[in-house]
């Protein structure tokens, strides 16, 4: 009976100690004025995001005395986190995750954000906001809204492309960047030749080749999302479609695919890449250097080019983009801080260091790119229209799973084109 | 019983079986070790140490990664959910074990029936539930859905516990004049000991490792517990391509368990032996 | 003995409200949300809105949702063979007379007091990876170079994979089970069957089967319940979104009603209500089991 007694109290105490600092947090402002924001994020605490974003809030700080912030780190399960505890009435003053995501998703939620777009801040030197986010962003942010609308602040800014080996590509011989689907099997082929295996791609982002190739060959995601949604069968009957897995079945048989490809559990196809067995990695964003810098290092020659132009398709001129983005809740108490915080890191000095501590691309067009994806820049500037993630495949959740798994077969090698169509067909 | 024991050349494949599977988690777990104190390029080139041992990958994961404040967590969920089932459950279990009345069968087929419900069946009205009384973001709110989630199983357990238990006992209390709920808190409850230690290894080893719940219901860092804080440490490595900090955020994981195991490996058998057997 | 009203009422109050908090109220609600359209879990009720049927009916025609069923299914059956023979053969091992007895059984038992997802990290970053996996340099050892390619973690294996990643993790609890069993078998009872001349083989079919009917049905019992929580496997084994190979019911359901991972997620797929309708289905088909393991062990019961 005692013991029991002493459990029970232990057990209070310990629950005294661990609910104190929860509820305390609330009482502490002595300051009626100070302001504070609670900033949900999606960076895990050790990520170099994380800490840059860490030290230009602490900066925020200093230079606005009435704001406090605080951050919480939730990682990538935010998704599934953060609309809930809005339902639930938690205080999130400003959040993050990708640009399309929190548009499209969360817009009911968020405060309007044009008017703010119009004002300078002290980190867009003298100009308006506006004038220093990529127009193009702008643009697509806008066509995300359901009303044409600015709700979110962008960063981070990203493109979709394939990335190579440039000693490789020298090694063999390779002069020029291939800008269609000839001229990528002839790089194959050559790269072949001299010794190394050609292409590599992770089950992660399998889906991506068959989404822009599909693209280019349609010229538009709709029909792509046509295709992918269709029950009966008979739109993956259209020529375009085996042709394309023609073209996909002569890259396996070329023997230019790695032999690791259907087996690839993200990252091991990236690090085939990285540790120079494989010289193409197939689609990917342009975090992708970062990612595998560990076994790279920094001074591993990264190289980068559209998706080539199909076969009866269109040109290279569409591909995937996009950010990441801030969000502000519009029940926020001091919209104006939230939003001078979200400018104030996604503009000046601190997009500068974000970009240089993650080697990935600034939002400001005038600053360079990091060597590592320079040539990404190019690319972003060139693209003339917006082909959604995967191309459009991941619209129905049914049928994504079982296309990506047929898709890898055939990059495999281990179905022709025309079972590639009929599988996938018999599946749905 | 002695089924097999002729001789012991007989036995030799016996042995063989059992130290290749032991083998095997031996090389399972000891890989990840070695791992996680090499580089990331030494384990994706297959070159484990080569460059020496890097204790670096620890210190990334302890100090950057909280994994203090998540053991902390699990600790204080396992713990006060553990005891609260206890002393929630005994007295349940014994009234139903010890006293005739109408219902008795019915919450006695409830609490068992409960046992088969799947956590998907009720996850979600428990969540709609917790975020309109905004309890989403305490650490009371995990306690005690563990302790409700828990309870039927510990009832039934004890319930027939209670009934291999004489009844003599009460009988001399209640002549000396001792109330009968006096008894069961002086008397019967401490002679349900070794039932109440089985049961609580039992719960205790499932809480310990419980993820989903704590998926949902626990939303920050301060609140995750082990499960749930190493699924987010994982994923955050992996997306900084640090993979030997990934595993190091394993061991760490791993080896304050594994101690614990080889320590009290005999009892933690017993409980859960005792706990399946009579469920 | 003396039976006190108070007493009775203070006991069983708060098992009571705890089960009626988190068994009763729940199932109810659940049950009533999986025949209504509900995007968010956090709904009112207010804005639910009734659909009859029209969940299990989406459901039904999800072809990830069936491919989900089958892999539950996979997981049960083969799973549920796999295990429990290679546990009885360990319990019987064990339990005749090795030495080292209680080292074997801790370290058997281990894979399952460590966190799942630390043992699934485990398996699929190491155990399975082709280019330096265990398994990879094992086959490489012996030789045999086409045992050694194989690829765990392609789609037409990764099911596999995780099957046997789950599996091995699992055998551990059951050998528990089983020696306990075992053991509580009176020894006098093989003693006689051998005066009658019994082989090995006579006496466990005809002694500890019969007599461990009961261990059994408590065991395919205690599997169908876990297998219907098949969680955390899928999750490690494929972090993203759900593939064809690993979905399971639980991950669908957890993707309808709190988001899917892909970047491009249509916030009109969000549907509790049929997330619920996949609890009620989880339910009826435990359930089912529960009656057919009854019906089969029906008359089979063996009390010693």
């Amino acid at each position: 009976m005692k013991k029991s007694i002493g459990f029970l109290l232990s057990i209070l105490m310990i629950l005294a100690v661990f609910s104190t600092p929860l509820s305390a947090a609330g009482q502490q402002d002595s300051n009626p004025d100070a302001k504070e924001l609670v900033y949900w994020s999606m960076w895990n605490e050790t990520e170099p995001q994380a800490m840059v974003l860490k030290d230009a809030i602490k900066e925020f700080e200093k230079s606005n005395p009435d704001v406090k912030v605080t951050i919480q780190w939730n990682g990538r399960e935010i998704r599934k986190t953060l609309q809930p505890a809005l339902d639930a009435g938690t205080e999130i003053d400003i959040w993050d995750e990708d640009l399309e995501r929190i548009v499209k998703t969360w817009q009911p939620y968020a405060l309007k954000l044009d008017d703010y777009y119009g004002q300078s801040y002290p980190s867009t030197n003298g100009k308006s906001f506006e004038d220093t986010v990529m127009k193009s962003l702008q643009a697509h942010l806008k066509t995300l809204s359901t009303d044409k609308g600015l709700y979110a602040v962008p960063y981070q800014p990203y493109v979709v492309s394939v990335f190579y080996n440039k000693d490789h590509f020298d090694k063999a011989g390779i002069t020029s960047t291939p800008t269609n689907w000839d001229e990528f099997l002839a790089v194959c082929s050559k790269l072949k030749a001299a010794g190394f295996t050609p292409v590599t791609i992770d089950d992660a982002y399998m889906d991506l080749p068959l989404g822009m190739h599909l693209n280019r060959k349609f010229g538009n995601p709709d029909a792509v999302e046509a295709l992918v949604k269709d029950r009966s069968g008979k739109l993956w009957d259209d020529p375009k479609v085996l042709e394309t897995a023609k073209e996909f079945e002569a890259l396996a048989k070329g023997g230019y695919m790695s032999e690791q490809v259907a087996t690839n559990k993200w990252p091991a196809g990236q690090q085939e890449v990285a540790t120079d067995q494989v010289s193409i990695y197939f689609l990917n964003g342009t975090w992708l250097p970062n990612e595998v810098m560990g076994t790279t290092g920094p001074d591993f020659k990264w190289g980068q080019f559209a998706y080539p132009a199909v076969p009866n398709g269109a040109g290279a001129g569409a591909g995937t983009f996009g950010a990441q983005g801030f969000q502000i809740n519009k029940d926020c108490a001091a919209p104006d801080a939230a939003f001078a915080l979200a400018a104030h890191l996604t503009s000046g000095k601190w997009d500068q260091e974000l970009s240089a501590n993650t080697f990935g691309a600034p939002m400001d067009t005038s600053m360079e790119w990091p060597v590592q994806i320079k040539e990404s820049a190019a690319i972003f500037a060139s693209l003339k229209s917006f082909v959604p993630w995967s191309g459009g495949l991941a619209a129905d959740p049914d049928a994504f799973p079982i296309v990506k798994a047929e898709f890898t077969r055939l990059l495999a090698g281990q179905v022709t084109a025309e079972e590639f169509i009929a599988n996938i067909k018999s599946n749905l | 019983m002695k089924l097999f024991n002729k001789n012991t050349i007989k036995k030799i494949p016996s042995y063989g079986i059992l130290s290749l599977w032991v083998l095997f988690t031996a090389v399972l777990i000891g890989w990840i070790m070695i791992a996680s104190l090499s580089t990331t390029r030494e384990i994706f080139t297959n070159t484990l140490l080569k460059s020496g041992v890097h204790f670096s990958n620890y210190t990334k994961a302890l100090i950057n990664h909280n994994v203090g404040q998540y053991f902390l967590n699990s600790l204080l969920y396992t713990f006060s959910a553990g005891f609260s089932i206890l002393i929630i459950s005994a007295p349940c279990a014994y009234v139903l074990a010890r006293f005739e009345f109408k219902g008795n069968k019915l919450i006695q087929n409830l609490f068992v029936g409960s046992l088969g419900v799947p956590i998907i069946m009720i996850i979600l009205p428990l969540f709609a539930l917790a975020s309109q009384l905004r309890m989403t973001n305490s650490r009371i709110l995990l306690i005690i859905l563990y302790i409700c989630i828990t309870t039927p199983f510990t009832v039934f357990f004890l319930l027939s516990f209670f009934k291999t238990l004489s009844t003599s006992f009460e009988e001399a209390a209640a002549i000396d004049g001792c109330s009968p709920i006096r008894t069961f808190w002086t008397i019967m409850f401490p002679l349900a000991q070794p039932g109440l230690i089985t049961v609580g290894i039992f719960n205790f080893i499932a809480l310990w490792n419980e993820y989903f719940i704590a998926l949902v219901f626990a939303n920050t860092s301060e609140q995750r517990p082990l499960a749930v804080g190493l699924m987010t440490m994982i994923q955050s490595m992996r997306y900084t391509g640090d993979w030997a900090g990934m595993f190091a955020a394993v061991v760490i994981v791993f080896v304050p368990t594994f101690l614990l195991y080889i320590f009290l490996s005999e009892k933690i058998i017993a409980g859960v032996t005792g706990g399946a057997i009579k469920g | 003995m003396k039976q006190s009203k108070s007493m009775m009422v203070l006991f069983l109050t708060p098992a009571l409200v705890t089960f009626a908090t988190v068994f009763i109220y729940p199932i109810i609600r659940t049950v009533f949300m999986s025949f209504y359209y509900v995007k968010t879990v956090t709904d009112s009720f207010g804005k639910w809105e009734f659909v009859g049927f029209g969940n299990y009916g989406k459901l039904m025609a999800s072809s990830m949702f069936i491919q989900s069923l089958k892999n539950l299914g996979n997981i049960w059956l083969w799973g549920g063979i796999g295990v429990f023979l290679i546990a009885i053969l360990f319990s019987m091992i064990l339990t005749s007379g090795v030495k080292g007895k209680s080292f074997y059984r801790a370290a058997i038992y281990l894979p399952n007091v460590v966190s799942a997802i630390a043992m699934a990290t485990m398996w699929i970053q190491y155990a399975f990876n082709s280019k330096y996996g265990l398994f990879f340099q094992f086959f490489s050892f012996l030789g045999m170079d086409n045992a050694a390619a194989f690829q765990w973690t392609s789609p037409d294996n990764q099911f596999y994979a995780m099957l046997i990643a789950y599996s091995f993790g699992m055998v551990g609890y059951y050998v528990l089970i089983f020696m306990a069993g075992i053991e509580k078998i009176p020894s006098d009872y093989y003693e006689a069957a051998k005066l009658e001349g019994a082989n090995m083989f006579h006496q466990f079919r005809h002694i500890t089967i019969p007599l461990m009917t009961d261990v059994f049905r408590t065991s395919i019992v205690m599997w169908s319940i876990s297998t219907v929580a098949f969680f955390i496997w899928s999750q490690v084994f494929s972090p993203l979104d759900p593939d064809v190979g690993t979905i399971v019911p639980m991950v669908y359901m957890y993707n309808l009603v709190f988001g899917r991972n892909l970047t491009l997620t249509d916030p009109t797929l969000l549907n509790a209500g049929a997330g619920a309708a996949v609890g009620v289905l989880m339910t009826l088909l435990v359930l089912l089991t529960f009656s057919m393991v009854n019906l089969v062990f029906r008359d089979k019961k063996l009390e010693f």
